[in-house]
């Protein structure tokens, strides 16, 4: 067996001298990210705050000792190149992967990394099953749909909305969040007065908004993303339509607003994680901090923010531990991660893999573009 | 009715630009038989072309935001049409003479270049346009609230279109690119320099494609860099909508466009609404095989 | 022995032992070229053979997939018994909707098949009749059973996946020197003058349809089987880009073009990988270039040439 690797390895450095890599030793750690594609922005920002915390952690001595290496793979956002970019990590002796973002993309790799026995902490993947197959090696950052749902659904409530318009793009994330706000608003006798889907990537939305007023809802929820969003609301106010929007946290993003103008985004509440920004958690700031002065803006959403707290945990797991063995890093996850300051606010995982603790704030845009948290 | 006046204007704004786009389109096929799939990506670099002028010249500040903006779309025109003209040297003009698909393929290559080219200059995350540029009032006509702006568009495209038919109708440039499209050979012996022909075209498509991304860059405030291969495939489908290698056809075809998405979303499904396009063009096909305004060919024997 | 059979057997001894030396991930790229192999021949029975216009393979790719994972998540039939019947289901679909578009000539073509795989996607997408999943996709399909023996592992899929890919070449060389293989060069050449000698077109073209969609709709079985799950996002437009790009870069109408193409199309962006952000960069531009230096393909498909017995030899100059 160990002479059929050897040989193999021989062959692959003949073949592929690219591939080249240094024995030193080091703790690898994988990252799966869309590079390129439509999701690229999300994945490079993924990449961007994982290159940045590990760079930190290696100017602080490493892990054990060790330096810490990231190393990199494209999913394009498909899950045939999903399952290859999972392959290939899984070939390169990582203690444990970060993400990916699309719940699908991330569907296609679980299989390949439970049965190369890797950790998986995935990022933006939301949609309920990823959790419900009883996984070992599973984990996220992110909270599920139906938590998202739920929240949404009291939120609107709350607030007194008697007829709601849910709008969704017909991405996994936002159809599944559409329908389980959906269902628990028609059980509380809420009337849905509009169910639809736009077509992301379009610029044009006047046609929907018009069928939306048509409609005539008190609020709007919008389960999308922000490109998406900030169009909306600048479409509406160009026609001069001012219904409240209710986005979903995919929404969370500071281009949100620099599409849609201070004067249109103003009123714009959405549901999310709370990000950095508004955490005066200590590691928050210092990341914040670290993350203007490297690439001088914000980050571009709060899923790669995500993949940032996916990396902490993976770090401080292997260095309580002081082993990369990944049973030893999943039980760990699971029962003996407590209360673990991440970028995000506090982490733990229940037996799923799932994060616990209630995650979800409202936000408001205020009339200077930015967001403030709502008590 | 008012929802469907309002629908209707909706179609029309959006329509003109798939029309703008889709005339380069059929301008290519009309003297080359070539489908130019990297179309598209000259529409997203004509958008972020122009944001970078914008940005760094500041031209409307210099000039008023009229005068600006016009200025603006004269440069990025005039680079758009550079690029377009260098794309046909380097990747098309070698493919001449070979098998149609094989340009096709070497047009969908420079498509995923283009594409990521721009990614990797420009980032990945959205551009955003400056946004008290244009005047954000609407007029009421017929009950319907119409911004000005969307008026304005409409009318710019109208009037591009316009340009280019009398351009093509009326100049002696025009006959040439005519009499190429019809027989490049007889055009040849006629004395057409028909290499030339092919630059001036590869100059205006792209030209229009260009100030077509930077009209929707105005316009909608918000660019990325795979916009144009949505605008490209919908500006593609209303080309051959109307008949492709027909200038009046792509106007038509464009406009027709936009209302049937805007018809289709509104009262038969929002979801629904590409895969209602799709369908309205296919059935438009089966009955009419060369798209509306296009000429029947006859069966060569 | 002739060069040409040297070459067929190294090939294929090499392909044989690969999966020996290569560790899981670059098996795993070969299986995916190996499908898209598969897929890309069936394409080119379309697209090289009849030369018709067509970018719209991903639907019948999507057909079968879908017709694999509905049947086998839904009523647990064995995943490899449902191979035949994918094959049909993706068939019948091509029948229904290339009969009354096969008129269309060129370009009118082009885009109304890439109109049906975007309808096709968007139903998948809009959960059609309730049973596709929606933007979710389907998920949990069983790993196929041989023998009663589990394919797990890439180094497993790969031989099932070679396998038939290899059936797949042997059959359609036979179909290519077939009555049914010439009448379709002839269709691709002339049109016109194959109708006038009395070559049904219209049928022979529908033909081609159905048994390229029939074979897509297989190798969509096997991807279902693969992936274990299935969703919209790997039928889009872009993957019927993929495939169109394959066999006319390779060389249309040449099955060893197609397999070519197969391996630059899939296996370049997985060489490319080294780039991360910049692959699709250099991959668009190594398009170009390859299309630019090998106009017509890269194996563009020989001329027929025929023996006559009762010349004493072959003249030197002919038939190669």
């Amino acid at each position: 067996m160990r002479k059929k690797w050897l040989f193999s390895l021989l062959i692959g450095l003949l073949l592929f001298p690219m591939m080249l890599c240094q024995a030193q030793a080091q703790v690898k750690i994988g990252l799966m990210a869309p590079l390129t594609g439509s999701w690229a922005s999300e994945g490079q920002a993924m990449k961007q705050v994982v290159d940045l915390l590990a760079e930190e952690v290696n100017k602080a001595g490493g892990v054990l000792g060790q330096p810490v290496e990231i190393y990199v793979e494209d999913d394009g956002g498909d899950p045939r190149q999903a399952s290859l970019a999972a392959q290939r990590l899984s070939t390169r002796g990582i203690a444990a992967v970060i993400g990916t973002y699309g719940s699908s993309i991330t569907e296609a790799s679980q299989n390949i990394y439970d049965e190369a026995k890797i950790v998986q902490v995935a990022t933006g993947s939301t949609a309920i099953r990823l959790s419900e197959k009883g996984l070992k090696y599973f984990f996220r950052t992110s909270p599920r749909d139906d938590e998202q749902g739920l929240v949404a659904a009291n939120t609107l409530k709350s607030m007194g909305f008697q007829k709601v318009a849910i709008l969704h793009d017909n991405t996994t994330y936002a159809k599944g969040l559409a329908d389980e706000a959906q269902t628990l608003l028609q059980a509380d006798n809420v009337d849905v007065v509009f169910f639809d889907a736009l077509t992301p990537g379009e610029r044009d939305y006047s046609t929907i908004l018009s069928k939306l007023r048509s409609a005539g809802p008190d609020v709007v929820l919008f389960t999308g993303y922000y490109p998406e969003a900030g169009l909306l609301m600048r479409q509406k106010k160009a026609m001069g339509w001012d219904v409240p929007f209710l986005g979903g946290d995919a929404t969370n993003n500071p281009d949100l607003v620099s599409i849609a103008g201070k004067d249109a985004a103003v009123g714009f509440m959405f549901l999310s994680p709370p990000v950095p920004q508004d955490l005066d958690s200590p590691e928050a700031t210092s990341f914040m901090a670290a993350y203007r002065a490297k690439y001088q803006s914000d980050p571009a959403s709060v899923w790669a923010v995500l993949a940032g707290d996916a990396f902490k945990v993976i770090v401080a797991a292997v260095q309580d531990l002081g082993s990369t063995d990944s049973d030893k890093i999943a039980e760990y996850l699971r029962t003996g991660l407590k209360d673990f300051q991440g970028l995000t606010g506090p982490i733990a995982f229940d037996g799923k893999g799932d994060r616990v603790g209630e995650l979800y704030r409202v936000y408001r845009v205020d009339g200077e573009g930015n967001f403030v948290m709502q008590p | 009715m008012q929802l469907f006046l309002e629908q209707l204007t909706n179609g029309l704004a959006v329509g003109g630009i798939y029309a703008l786009i889709a005339l380069g389109y059929t301008m290519v096929y009309g003297v080359l038989k070539l489908i130019n799939f990297a179309h598209g990506d000259l529409f997203t670099i004509g958008a972020y072309l122009g944001l970078t002028l914008l940005l760094s010249l500041g031209l409307t500040d210099h000039l008023g935001p009229l005068a600006g903006i016009a200025v603006l779309a004269a440069m990025v025109m005039g680079l758009v049409a550079v690029i377009g003209a260098l794309l046909e040297r380097v990747a098309y003009r070698p493919l001449r003479t070979s098998p149609r698909l094989s340009a096709v393929v070497s047009a969908l290559g420079a498509s995923i270049f283009f594409q990521n080219a721009v990614m990797l200059l420009y980032g990945a995350r959205f551009r955003v346009f400056p946004h008290d540029l244009l005047p954000t009032t609407a007029i009421t006509l017929f009950g319907v609230n119409i911004p000005v702006m969307r008026i304005i568009l409409f009318a710019t495209s109208l009037l591009l279109m316009a340009g280019l038919y009398a351009f093509v109708q009326k100049t002696r440039t025009g006959m040439a690119i005519r009499a190429a499209a019809i027989d490049q050979g007889a055009a040849k012996l006629m004395g057409i320099d028909v290499n030339r022909v092919i630059m001036y075209v590869f100059l205006i498509g792209p030209a229009l494609g260009g100030v077509a991304g930077l009209m929707v860059g105005l316009y909608y405030g918000q660019i990325n860099f795979t916009m144009g291969w949505v605008y490209g495939l919908k500006a593609f489908t209303a080309a051959i909508l109307g008949g492709i290698g027909n200038i009046p056809g792509a106007m038509l075809g464009g406009l027709l466009l936009g209302v049937i998405e805007a018809m289709g979303a509104t009262y038969i499904s929002m979801a629904w609404k590409d895969a209602i396009s799709f369908l309205v063009l296919i059935l438009i096909l089966i009955f009419r095989p060369t798209g509306i305004l296009g000429e029947r060919v006859a069966d060569k024997v | 022995m002739k060069p040409a059979t040297v070459l067929n057997i190294v090939v294929v001894a090499v392909l044989l032992m690969a999966p020996y030396w290569l560790n899981p991930y670059w098996v795993d790229v070969l299986n995916s070229i190996g499908l898209y192999a598969v897929l890309a021949l069936s394409l080119n029975i379309i697209l090289g053979y009849a030369g018709l216009f067509h970018m719209g393979h991903a639907a019948f790719f999507a057909m079968g997939t879908y017709t694999t994972a509905i049947l086998n998540t839904q009523f647990g039939i064995p995943v490899l018994w449902l191979l035949p019947l994918s094959g049909l289901a993706a068939g019948a679909f091509a029948m229904i909707v290339a009969r009354p578009i096969i008129h269309l000539r060129g370009d009118y073509l082009l885009i109304v098949t890439i109109g049906i795989v975007e309808i096709v996607r968007i139903a998948l997408v809009n959960n059609v009749f309730g049973i596709t999943g929606g933007a979710n996709g389907i998920f949990g399909i069983s790993r196929p059973h041989l023998f009663g023996h589990v394919i797990r592992t890439p180094h497993e899929f790969y031989y099932l996946i070679f396998a038939f890919a290899a059936a797949t070449v042997l059959l359609f060389v036979r179909l290519e020197n077939s009555r049914f293989g010439r009448a379709l060069n002839y269709i691709r050449e002339d049109d016109t003058a194959a109708e006038g000698s009395g070559i049904d077109t219209a049928h022979y073209k529908l033909v081609a349809f159905v048994l390229g969609a029939f074979w897509a709709g297989m190798a969509g079985n096997i991807f279902a089987a693969k992936m274990t799950i299935v969703s919209p996002e790997s039928f889009t437009f872009w993957e019927s880009v993929v495939m169109f790009t394959i066999v006319i870069l390779g060389g249309s109408g040449n099955i060893r073009g197609v397999l070519l193409g197969a391996f630059l199309i899939i296996g370049l962006p997985e060489v490319f990988r080294e780039f991360a952000g910049a692959r699709m960069l250099f991959f668009g531009a190594a398009m170009v270039v390859m299309m630019i230096f090998r106009p017509k393909g890269i194996l563009p498909p020989r001329a027929r040439t025929y023996c006559l017995d009762f010349l004493p030899e072959t003249p030197k100059g002919i038939g190669r």
